[in-house]
């Protein structure tokens, strides 16, 4: 199974990622704050997260270093608003796989997690 | 003129036209006073001397009618010699001050007074036969109305003859037989005086005011119109006027002083010509300072509200963004369900599009947002330039752009917000692949250049784009203005970006030609 984490705290966002993926066979997991995220990472192995970096309790910034510091094999694709671009940018050099812009189409999201995976069969 | 004459304690030639005038009056007054007392010492004098004659006369034409002791012969005589105008009358004395003869008869057998000049003449008092001196035998005397009168005596002494004439016959002792006194008016001579002495103070007059008048003119041409036209000569320098001179009229001190004072005047005016040259050069320069200034302002202000609305619009444009997220995905998974074809699918596709456009005008809000002026710090552009290839290169909307970085070797530090300038760069990478469709190259420079000796980075943006249009290029800059279809651009990139480079001190310009892409440089003061 490739298992997905959601991190957002949008819960349309989170909707959104649930209803495109899920159809089309990947295991997701939603959560609402970066807490929450890394208290997932801790009890299962997910193959991806997909972060926003814009939230209101923990940074998507310092989630993402958590991550790539606990579970490095864990590819992180950034989402983000255009005005973090540049954040977005930093955290590609942190260690993000890719970032999608905010607002995405099932087929952008599909496409970022596909690169992650190879198409799926 | 009139001003010595107004106000004579304020004028040099005024004072000392009143002290010689003064000064000639009092020494006139003297002179006049002197001639007056001489003249009427000596007509006195003269006036004696007739006197004595005319009684010496008298004497002696009343001999022999006294010797033949003729009464009535001796009282002709003196009637005669009494009638001549200015004989106010004679008298002959004996001895003892009986009035023996007088012209005027009713007198005859009187006594005289005792302090009459009759005895005074010759005695100190009546007692003692002491005898006075010559002066004292004749007397000036001067009535209420001014008329002068002198009064004479003179002793007829004893004589052999007198003592042995058969008449009477004096005796021989006394010395002194009597005397004949005359009253002679000086009447005439009182009036020659008088005409004398205002003939003598009209010449003193007339002398006293030829020599002012003289002094005046003197001293007007002299000292008071030379000093006049200095002092308003003055007076116009003080009131600002440099454009007169004053009249060099002799080679003197005032004439110095006036000469010096012309050379003062030019000076001053070369002075104060200079001085209005510079201050107008000054006031060119202020004034294109200022409008330099205003216009800056003018930029500064319309970047700044348009950032702080951008903030705004960003605030509630980044919320936007999730529920947007949730519809396009929505829209889309429904999309699905419908064959292709079908009218509810069209309708889909509406949404998705018209989300996809709500999405495009947020990002341009965004960026608009972005150009915001935070910290400022020393920027590497390489590095700038490098970070945002590489970040755009990620994107859909530059896969089939092929990017031409063209560096200098030099490393250009410029002083300003990293992000800023990612900014600018971003910008001109998206109007580049707008420009060329999303597809061709983009060609990076950087060169330094000098401006007004100053060193400045150039960064040249080329595209293969379709160009811009002659009519476009004033616009270009301007807030709002866009070449783009509605939807695609806000017109805020190139004037935010104007802005942010102007700002610090720089410029961007551009060269474009249709048909075959366009070349944007931006300049950059470097950091000192």
């Amino acid at each position: 199974m490739k298992k997905i984490l959601v991190v957002d705290d949008e819960a349309i966002v989170r909707t959104s990622c649930d209803r495109t993926l899920t159809p089309e066979g990947y295991d997701v997991t939603l959560t609402a704050s970066g807490k929450e995220g890394i208290a997932c990472l801790e009890k299962e192995t997910f193959a991806l997260v997909l972060l926003d970096l814009k939230m209101p309790d923990m940074d998507g910034m310092e989630v993402l270093s958590k991550i790539k510091e606990n579970w490095p094999e864990t590819k992180v694709v950034m989402v983000t608003g255009y005005s973090t671009v540049d954040t977005a940018v930093q955290a590609l050099r942190v260690g993000a796989y890719n970032f999608i812009e905010k607002p995405f189409t099932p087929d952008t999201l599909l496409k970022a997690v596909q690169e992650v995976f190879g198409p799926s069969d | 003129m009139k001003n010595i004459l107004r106000n004579p304690d304020k004028s040099i030639a005024a004072k000392l036209i009143i002290a010689i005038g003064l000064l000639m009056i009092i020494l006139s007054l003297i002179f006049w006073y002197a001639i007056l007392q001489k003249q009427e010492k000596d007509v006195l004098s003269i006036a004696t001397k007739y006197g004595r004659s005319f009684v010496n006369f008298t004497k002696a034409s009343t001999r022999r009618s006294m010797l033949i002791f003729d009464r009535e012969e001796t009282q002709r005589v003196l009637d005669t010699l009494s009638t001549p105008e200015g004989v106010q009358g004679v008298q002959i004395y004996d001895h003892r001050g009986n009035i023996v003869f007088s012209s005027k008869s009713e007198k005859a057998g009187n006594s005289v007074d005792r302090t009459s000049i009759a005895c005074t003449g010759c005695h100190s008092n009546s007692e003692s036969g002491e005898l006075l001196t010559e002066t004292r035998k004749l007397f000036v005397h001067r009535d209420e109305k001014g008329k002068t009168s002198l009064h004479m005596v003179e002793s007829i002494l004893n004589a052999p003859e007198c003592s042995t004439a058969a008449c009477h016959a004096h005796p021989e002792s006394p010395e002194i037989l009597g005397f004949v006194k005359a009253d002679l008016s000086l009447a005439v001579l009182d009036e020659a005086l008088l005409k004398q002495g205002l003939a003598l103070t009209a010449y003193v007059i007339m002398f006293v005011l030829a020599v002012s008048i003289f002094l005046g003119i003197i001293l007007y041409k002299i000292v008071s119109k030379p000093v006049n036209e200095l002092v308003q000569g003055m007076e116009k320098v003080s009131g600002g006027n440099l454009e007169n001179t004053v009249q060099v009229r002799s080679d003197d001190e005032i004439g110095k002083l006036a000469r010096t004072f012309n050379s003062m005047i030019r000076d001053l005016k070369g002075a104060r010509d200079q001085r209005e040259r510079w201050t107008q050069t000054l006031e060119v320069e202020i004034e294109k300072k200022t409008d330099e200034i205003q216009k800056t302002h003018a930029n500064l202000m319309q970047t700044e509200k348009l950032a702080s609305l951008g903030r705004m619009a960003a605030g509630v444009a980044h919320e936007i963004n999730n529920p947007l997220t949730g519809v396009v995905t929505f829209a889309h998974l429904l999309k699905k369900r419908f064959p292709p074809e079908s009218t509810e699918s069209q309708d889909l596709d509406i949404i998705i599009e018209q989300s996809e456009r709500c999405a495009k005008i947020i990002k341009n809000l965004l960026t608009f947002a972005r150009a915001t002026p935070s910290e400022k710090g020393k920027v590497s552009i390489n590095e700038v330039l490098n970070r945002t290839i590489f970040m755009v290169q990620n994107q859909a909307k530059f896969h089939h752009i092929k990017f031409n970085p063209d560096f200098a070797d030099k490393q250009f530090v410029v002083v300003g917000d990293g992000s800023q300038f990612q900014q600018i760069f971003l910008n001109m990478f998206i109007n580049a692949a707008d420009a060329m469709n999303g597809r061709g190259n983009i060609t990076i420079r950087t060169r330094g250049a000098l401006e007004n000796e100053k060193p400045y980075v150039e960064i040249e943006f080329t595209d293969e784009g379709c160009g811009i249009k002659e009519e476009d290029m004033p616009k270009l800059f301007e807030p709002f203005f866009t070449t783009k279809p509605v939807g695609k651009g806000t017109g805020l990139g190139l004037s935010v970006s104007h802005g942010i480079v102007k700002h610090l001190g720089g410029h961007i310009k551009v060269k474009s030609t249709i048909g075959k892409g366009t070349s944007f440089f931006v300049r950059l003061p470097l950091e000192s």
